[in-house]
């Protein structure tokens, strides 16, 4: 009822999908679950000439995938197939923890992991988690397919690497270290993040950590990894002293903004604090599962 | 006084059981009738323009290209709805305030962002919303001014210049003996300066219309989403100078009310003013994005409050000094009343003075909200309440119980006026303690294995419920009374017809009502139908707001349900060819002859014989129908102590609410469970505004900033700490059954306990919290300070 006027698609295929954005010569917006997009709509606060659902494509883009070392998931799998799937639970068990940071029941009986990367909300989890498992974004036009680093993908607030006539057809992701850990706070129960960290890591037999990756959401215009805090981490055993010297260049990635959930000033304070709390309990912890 | 004789006998669904709510059935169902499931096939909908400026001339409005747009049936603009109309009425003035005229439409300036500018109706509300887009405004924005402090300096720009020469609205000075001298004589002094933070009610359902005018039967039928039918339907009439009698308001299921949904609205008068010219239904209702703007805001208050006392901590003085903001127009009930009667709490204080100025700013107009000034009056004395126990070095349990009324106190009248009836403050506070184990947590000391220190905070209060009486509300300007009226009539089925103008918004009043009227009458809970919120069928009556439905229903009802059953025995005792009613009672369907179950004659043939007028005694005439009109002779003051146990983080300012604590009194409970589930709700609207929803204003452009779900931090039932509730029953002498009001208790307790929690806490920091919401943020600023205060003596 509230959006301003817009045709809708309702393509029968990848290929009519990708038809349809190029023929609205990138004014369209996909529709995939929704969550993030028709209050917007309903909002005015967008105004695409077109919605292309994607709803129908299930066959093409509706599966989780373990191929080898690899896991490719479709860009319309919802979060609650994450949340249940026992591929995910066993290859990416970072993704299966941080759904149940996101939204209500509802929303993530409807929301996709597509749809979250798309979006690109610098507070969002899927966002955060993607980038700290370094996921390769997989998008298609009518001129072909593109693999796209997640590094490169976030470009800005709800900004990315899309163009706008790409549809976002899955993440593919390496194989996971088998060591996170997840930490958000927000304003209130499942709220966006004020706050939000993604550590993983695999440590050796001595106690050696390799492969460290620390994702920060909610404190700059995208998620970003906190590269130096990472290097400080990586090689080495993790004391006291290690982990709080990392923990404060962390803050070399942020940027935060000051907004109604937080301070930037604050935001600055519990980064290092909460960093090190997430550390501290990941080199003294178990693995996530076992 | 208390009316106890109708309780001595027990009845299965009567007064004090934990009656199952009639209105759950059709809720649950999803059966629910509310005002937007009210749709006539040939309605046409409305849209509002709004203006996005807090303060703005308007100079130029074009409507031509959106008059174009297919669909589109009427326009109005400012000038025309002044000329057709009369501003909206105000319903509870402020006393010794001018006049502000309040039009539907803005005319040559907007005084507040989102205040209706142009209200476009078409055949759809996407039409409408599409045409609003093709008005074209040409707005010439004026210095705003948005902080309530600010409102009043001498260079702030003046809303309202034909009216007033400042902001300043109204000032209300109230008091008792000499609180100057007493204070300059005390021992000692806690003062400091408490700012209340702007929120909003939220309801689930937001307001809505449906106007329908038949212009032959000049009836104007408006299904509004209200609690006060019988209001709106005189301010409508009043608005747009139709007869009262032309005017017909129903409301059927609201959801949800808080304070918001009282009195007319510019959208209301709107919309009947399309279905006028139209001769269609219009309907309206509001978006969650126009709630934000166009639904009155509540508590945003600056209180500087100061209390004497003596070496021993009793305290022989207060004094506060508000300033409530009103926004940029005086909405029906205006920005909260009560703050200045409850202001010295459950405490003997004999010297006070309090005085409430009301300000006009560019935001949202403010009106009433549960708690009413209550919550914001309670922060402010309680947090000095603990101040001043740590000065002195007195337990802050110590102190309060120093200074708290006696039980045999009461009555008792305090500085400002209001008679508190009875009650044991002393034992709800104590009672409070027992259940937390104060003296063992106290003993545990603050400091935790996990960094964590642990504080507790207490807090006291007495709430006013109900009015004072017709005569004091006249005083007041009030253009509402203090009674209740229901009329009860038999129906052929053998059950009773129970009709009330208190429209059903949660508050349960069907089942309080109908729990009443079968302890008085007899007949069985479930036979009773209770109609609600028809004023073309409904007896004229006040409203549900302030705590005050049962006080006053409770008193009608009964005396309905008196006469009624006193009807129908002597009928019974006719038939029966009894010489009069002794030893026959109403016993569920039945009148039955005490001791002699075998004579009993079904209602439900009573009940017919009375409405065909046959076979009943030769000067009894037909028809079984009462109306009762029932007006307390005095507010009634529920009270309560609250305990919050809370651990604080440090290094994060994050708090955990471990423990959440509140023993309340409101007096006779008609039903435990309605009872509960009435301080739940409240208690979760007081955390909420305690811990997290603020409505904030940008400093330079003045708009709202956070007006949508996204940024308006209301919290979910994930966010509510474990509440544990104890009442104690004493019944008010001055209600009938001693009722007290229910439905506001919870907002006030859990800004004042929290924060005095937080600061217990942090103690050994000398941390300080004057303002809301608090949270994990501000605590960790006001650590900051406190260790910054340290460090420079």
């Amino acid at each position: 009822m509230k959006p301003a006027p817009l045709q809708y698609v309702r393509p029968a295929s990848v290929a009519e999908a990708v038809d349809a954005l190029e023929e609205h010569g990138g004014m369209a917006r996909v529709l995939a679950g929704g969550q993030s997009l028709v209050p917007m709509l309903g909002m005015r606060l967008m105004r695409p000439s077109a919605l292309v659902d994607i709803n129908d494509l299930g066959a093409e883009l509706g599966k989780i995938d373990g191929r080898g070392e690899e896991t490719v998931i479709g860009a319309l799998v919802r979060y609650s197939a994450l949340e249940t799937s026992p591929v995910i639970a066993e290859r990416l068990p970072l993704l299966q923890e941080v759904v149940r940071h996101i939204g209500d029941r509802q929303v993530r009986n409807r929301g996709t992991i597509g749809g979250a990367v798309a979006q690109s909300d610098p507070t969002g989890e899927m966002p955060l988690v993607c980038l700290t498992l370094g996921a390769r974004v997989v998008a298609r036009s009518v001129r072909g397919e593109r693999t796209i680093p997640i590094e490169e993908f976030f470009e800005g607030s709800y900004a990315n690497a899309l163009e706008p006539e790409e549809l976002l057809v899955g993440l593919r992701f390496p194989l996971a270290p088998v060591h996170c850990r997840f930490f958000e706070r927000g304003r209130k129960h499942n709220d966006f993040a004020l706050l939000s960290i993604a550590v993983a890591g695999s440590p050796d037999a001595d106690g050696r950590w390799s492969g460290v990756r620390i994702g920060l959401g909610g404190v700059n215009d995208t998620p970003v990894l906190a590269e130096a805090a990472a290097a400080r981490l990586e090689g080495r055993t993790w004391d006291t002293a290690t982990i709080a010297e990392a923990a404060e260049l962390a803050l070399e990635a942020a940027d935060p903004p000051d907004d109604v959930r937080a301070s930037a000033e604050y935001r600055n304070h519990l980064l290092p604090i909460q960093l090190r709390r997430v550390l501290t309990d990941l080199a003294g912890a178990e693995p996530w599962k076992t | 006084m208390s009316e106890t004789l109708e309780q001595t006998r027990t009845r299965a669904n009567g007064v004090g059981a934990a009656a199952l709510r009639k209105e759950d059935d059709r809720l649950l169902r999803g059966d629910g009738r509310f005002t937007d499931d009210v749709d006539p096939a040939h309605a046409l909908h409305m849209a509002i323009g709004r203006c996005p400026f807090p303060h703005a001339r308007i100079l130029e409005i074009d409507v031509s290209a959106a008059a174009e747009l297919e669909g589109v049936q009427q326009i109005l603009v400012g000038a025309e709805v002044a000329q057709r109309t009369e501003p909206i009425s105000v319903l509870r003035p402020v006393p010794g305030a001018p006049q502000l005229p309040y039009y539907a439409l803005a005319g040559e300036v907007c005084v507040y962002e989102g205040q209706p500018v142009v209200s476009v109706v078409a055949t759809s509300r996407a039409v409408a919303e599409d045409a609003i887009e093709l008005i074209d405004i040409d707005y010439d924005p004026l210095p705003h001014v948005s902080d309530v402090l600010e409102a009043l300096a001498d260079d702030a720009p003046v809303l309202h210049p034909l009216q007033l020469s400042s902001n300043l609205l109204a000032t209300n000075p109230q008091g008792n003996g000499d609180p100057d001298a007493v204070m300059a004589a005390a021992h000692i002094v806690v003062s400091d300066r408490f700012r209340i933070n702007r929120v909003t009610g939220l309801p689930m359902e937001p307001r809505a219309i449906v106007a329908h005018w038949r212009p032959g039967a000049r009836e104007l039928t408006a299904h509004v989403s209200t609690q006060v039918p019988h209001l709106v339907r005189m301010q409508l009439a009043e608005s747009l100078r139709l007869d009262e009698g032309d005017v017909r308001v129903i409301t059927s299921d609201v959801g949800g009310g808080f304070g918001l949904k009282l009195g007319v609205y510019p959208e209301d008068v709107l919309a009947c003013l399309h279905a006028i010219d139209l001769r269609r239904p219009v309907k309206w209702t509001e978006d969650r994005l126009e709630h934000f703007r166009a639904t009155t805001h509540a508590r945003e208050a600056v209180h500087d409050f100061a209390i004497g006392a003596d070496a021993d901590g009793r305290i022989t003085a207060m004094t506060n000094t508000y300033t409530t903001d009103l926004g940029g127009q005086n909405s029906p009930f205006g920005s909260a009343q009560l703050s200045s009667i409850v202001f010295t709490g459950p405490y003997r204080v004999d010297d006070g003075f309090v005085q409430r100025r009301v300000a006009l700013t560019n935001k949202t107009p403010v009106g009433a909200y549960r708690g009413y000034g209550q919550p914001e009056v309670n922060f402010a004395r309680e947090l000095l309440m603990d101040r001043l126990a740590r000065r002195l070095g007195i337990d802050p349990l110590e102190l309060r119980m120093r200074n708290m009324l006696a039980q045999e106190d009461l009555p008792w009248r305090n500085p400002a006026g209001a008679l508190y009836d009875s009650g044991d403050y002393r034992l709800a506070l104590q009672m409070v303690a027992d259940a937390v184990d104060y003296d063992a947590l106290r003993a545990a000391g603050r400091e935790r294995p996990d960094g964590r220190r642990v504080g507790i905070g207490l807090t006291s209060f007495v709430e006013r419920t109900g009015y004072a009486s017709a005569k004091f509300l006249a005083n007041r300007g009030s253009r509402y009374g203090a009674h209740e009226s229901v009329t009860l009539r038999a129906n052929r089925s053998g059950g009773i017809d129970l009709f009330t103008g208190v429209s059903s918004m949660g508050q349960s009043s069907e089942t309080a009502f109908a729990q009443i009227c079968s302890q008085v009458h007899g007949i069985a809970f479930d036979a009773i139908r209770v109609h609600a919120g028809d004023t073309g069928a409904t007896p004229l009556n006040t409203g549900a707001f302030a705590s005050r439905t049962l006080i006053a229903a409770a008193g009608a009802v009964s005396a309905a349900a008196t006469e009624l059953r006193d009807k129908t025995l002597r009928i019974a005792a006719h038939r029966l060819e009894l010489d009069d009613v002794d030893g026959l009672e109403v016993d569920g369907d039945a009148v039955v002859v005490q001791g002699d179950p075998s004579r009993r004659i079904p209602l439900a043939e009573l009940h017919m014989a009375a409405i065909i007028g046959q076979g009943i005694p030769v000067d009894e005439h037909p028809g079984l129908e009462a109306t009762a009109h029932f007006e307390p002779e005095h507010a009634a003051y529920a009270f309560g102590s609250a305990a919050a146990v809370v651990a604080v983080d440090p290094e994060t300012g994050d708090f955990e609410i471990e423990r959440f604590v509140l023993v309340h009194d409101c007096g006779t409970m008609v039903n435990p469970t309605l009872v509960d589930g009435q301080v739940r709700g409240a208690l979760a609207q007081g955390f909420g505004a305690a811990l997290s929803e603020e409505l904030r204003y940008d400093a330079d452009t003045g708009q709202l900033v956070n007006g949508s779900m996204l940024d308006y931090f209301v919290p979910t039932a994930a966010d509510l700490p474990p509440i544990e509730l104890h009442h104690t029953e004493v019944p008010s002498p001055f209600t009938t059954f001693g009722v007290r009001g229910v439905g506001e208790i919870g907002t006030i307790p859990p800004g004042a306990a929290i924060a005095n929690a937080v600061c217990d806490a942090l103690a050994d920091f000398d941390v300080q919290i004057s303002r809301l919401p608090v949270t994990p943020e501000l605590v960790w600023r006001e650590l900051q300070q406190a260790r910054n205060r340290s460090e420079t003596p």
